[in-house]
């Protein structure tokens, strides 16, 4: 038997899943204080035929990273899976807060088009730091949190990559 | 029918998902095709659709798909006797059209005064005002700079909308709601039109109140003929760019309909045109109606009105270059209704931030009613250059209800594994109750942001567990396994294949 621990809303909820084989394809999955015999058949790439007990779900596997976006009947849910090492390393690392610096990533490729504010500014949760362009639309990037503009990396008409730094809040 | 004027060749100048549909039609008509592409599209779905297919340069739109010499000169240099300029781009370049008429290439379009009398929308709405036509207040030319636009709105009355003088497609279009977001906006707006449309001029219009956003689908030939094939309603529009169309519009009533269908001809009539073109119209929460702009092109949401009418635009685009007639008006026949949703590569979660990358999965819907207009494929990467709309997705039947009932289907068949697409927010758009019941308006999306915003149905997330921990599961195993055999003395090319067999990855 394995035991998976899955994270919720970015790790606000736990859910904690245990598998057992029981055949080829076949399983006995206890979760949520219920067990279910699954039939579970791999499809084409990223699709899973879910059979829990009559019920016929098709699962779409989207892997990114550690974390994947399972979707079912049309809603997408991000879950990351860990198992119980996994768990225990996380545990000891510590986890994220929202206190210490918080690093302001381009979330794509594009370019700066404007930085509106410099180092030693203090600024608010939500509040514009950078103006990124990609795809022709331009994009407001804002503050994730309150605190003092400690580095900036932005520079205005220059291209930038995507998760690249572009500023660090304190 | 065209008597020897008939295209031997198209050169399409343009990308993606509208590149893909013209070459189709030019398929069907046994036209052969030439596609262009930059660096970033030398992979993309449209190269591999054309019979032939010419380099035009580095990514950047303005040094490729926005270069009327490089156009030109694949179009010489591959021996094609037409131009098809899609939507966007060079597509109201009225330039494009003369470079092309020089070097005796028929552009499939209208002829470059009737671009020139709609192009810039400040022209447009004074030939309309002297045609009779009623248009939205607003400035009477470009303005200036901020000083006269903060004069001006004081004088119109708040809110204002900022303009692209050069505008459409919703680049360098805000809506100010006081002073301060005008001085705010007004040098994003000039950013954005001068990287759009390599022109900064701004103006000014008045935001009407719950305003709805009503186009009329024309064609005019050569011959004098000029028809109107009905309306779209597109008021469902997130940064002021559509995406969400459906015809008939919910507003109209007959008589309604065929007053703006004959203005909307009248206003085609009046600037020489030829080819397809779309009128735009605002009407107000009491009905009335006001010219907004002409797009003396073929729109994105074109195939709502070939899903109501059974005509294919395309063709008929073709058929007008090549001298044909267009349909008498009262051959027109609509049927049923369409509803259209365009998929797009961004997050409605973070203010729809585009979001570019590799499509890892692809798996586009099918069944009764349902088209899908797709520009890509599984390995494509979405590139951070240009629009990012990867499909537009139509459904078609008897009634509204019907088709929304259908593309709403359709919308959970719809898998893009990857990137980021909008498909659960389009979703929410068609079960909204203000959509449903068919009372909304261009504050659509914004007035219920959050409400379109949904948490998936928490029914499910026990089976998205189990699937999550039995793909874990198996992936252990398989790699358990195959660390065992690994240790045997295999091959690497082995240890691959078995890998492959396996279907997982390599550890």
């Amino acid at each position: 038997m394995s035991t998976y621990v899955a994270l919720l809303d970015g790790g606000q909820r736990e859910e904690t899943i245990d598998v057992e084989p029981e055949g080829p394809g076949l399983y006995r999955v206890r979760v949520r204080g219920q067990t279910y015999r699954v039939d579970a058949l791999r499809q084409d790439q990223g699709t899973m035929s879910l059979l829990v007990g009559t019920e016929s779900h098709s699962a779409e596997l989207d892997e990114i990273g550690p974390a994947v976006k399972v979707w079912v009947r049309g809603d997408a849910y991000p879950v990351e899976l860990l198992d119980e090492r996994r768990l225990r390393m996380r545990r000891a690392a510590g986890g994220f807060t929202v206190e210490g610096k918080q690093i302001l990533a381009s979330p794509m490729a594009g370019k700066v088009v404007k930085v509106l504010a410099k180092v030693g500014d203090e600024v608010r949760a939500g509040q514009g730091l950078v103006v990124v362009e990609a795809m022709k639309m331009e994009n407001e990037l804002k503050s994730p949190k309150s605190g003092k503009l400690v580095e900036l990396s932005a520079v205005e008409g220059q291209a930038v990559e995507g998760g690249a730094k572009l500023a660090v809040v304190e | 029918m065209g008597e020897g004027r008939r295209i031997r060749k198209i050169l399409v100048a343009n990308r993606g998902e509208i590149a893909v549909r013209v070459i189709r039609t030019c398929r069907e008509m046994g036209i052969p095709t030439v596609a262009v592409y930059s660096d970033a599209d030398r992979g993309a779905l449209h190269v591999r659709f054309a019979d032939e297919a010419v380099h035009i340069g580095p990514p950047p739109a303005r040094e490729s798909y926005l270069s009327v010499d490089k156009i030109v000169g694949a179009a010489k240099r591959t021996g094609a006797d037409a131009v098809h300029p899609g939507y966007g781009f060079l597509s109201e370049k009225a330039e494009l059209a003369r470079a092309l008429e020089a070097a005796r290439i028929t552009f499939v379009g209208p002829p470059p005064a009737s671009m020139d009398a709609m192009g810039v929308k400040t022209t447009a709405r004074c030939n309309m005002q002297a045609a009779g036509v009623a248009t939205v207040p607003g400035s009477p030319d470009v303005i200036p700079d901020l000083a006269a636009a903060q004069a001006l709105a004081g004088q119109l009355g708040y809110p204002v909308m900022i303009k692209a003088a050069a505008g459409g497609g919703g680049k360098g279009m805000k809506k100010c709601d006081r002073p301060e977001d005008l001085a705010g906006s007004w040098p994003s707006a000039r950013r954005e039109a001068a990287s759009a449309f390599g022109d900064d001029r701004l103006y000014l219009e008045k935001f009407l109140d719950r305003p709805r956003h009503v186009e009329i689908q024309i064609f005019a030939d050569e011959h004098g003929g000029c028809t109107w094939l009905g309306e779209r309603e597109c008021s469902v529009q997130r940064r002021h760019q559509k995406i969400v169309e459906e015809s008939p519009s919910c507003i109209l009533d007959e008589p309604m309909r065929r007053a703006m269908g004959e203005v909307a001809v009248k206003a085609a009539r009046a600037v020489g045109y030829r080819g397809a073109g779309t009128v735009e119209f605002l009407v107000d929460a009491r009905r009335n109606f006001y010219f907004l702009e002409m797009n003396t092109r073929l729109q994105v949401e074109h195939p709502v009105t070939e899903l109501c009418t059974g005509l294919d635009l395309v063709r008929l685009q073709i058929e007008v270059a090549e001298g044909g007639r267009v349909p008498a008006q009262d051959e027109i026949v609509r049927r049923g209704h369409a509803v259209e949703a365009r998929v797009y590569a961004e997050d409605p979660a973070r203010n729809f931030l585009p979001s570019p990358g590799r499509i890892s999965y692809l798996r586009v819907p099918s069944g009764p009613g349902i088209r899908d207009d797709g520009g890509v494929y599984a390995g494509w990467v979405v590139p951070q250059f240009y629009d990012p709309m990867i499909s537009k997705l139509l459904a078609w039947a008897p009634t509204r209800e019907q088709a929304i009932a259908r593309l709403r289907r359709a919308l959970g068949e719809y898998t893009v594994h990857g990137i980021t697409a909008n498909l659960r927010y389009l979703r929410a758009v068609f079960d909204h109750p203000a959509f449903r019941s068919g009372d909304y308006d261009t504050g659509f999306c914004q007035a219920y942001a959050e409400e379109l915003l949904v948490e998936p149905d928490p029914r499910n997330e026990t089976v998205a567990l189990i699937a999550a921990a039995v793909a874990a599961h198996r992936r252990d195993h398989e790699r358990a396994a195959f660390g065992e055999r690994a240790g045997a003395g295999r091959s690497n090319w082995q240890l691959l294949g078995r890998a492959r067999a396996l279907g997982g990855e390599l550890p």
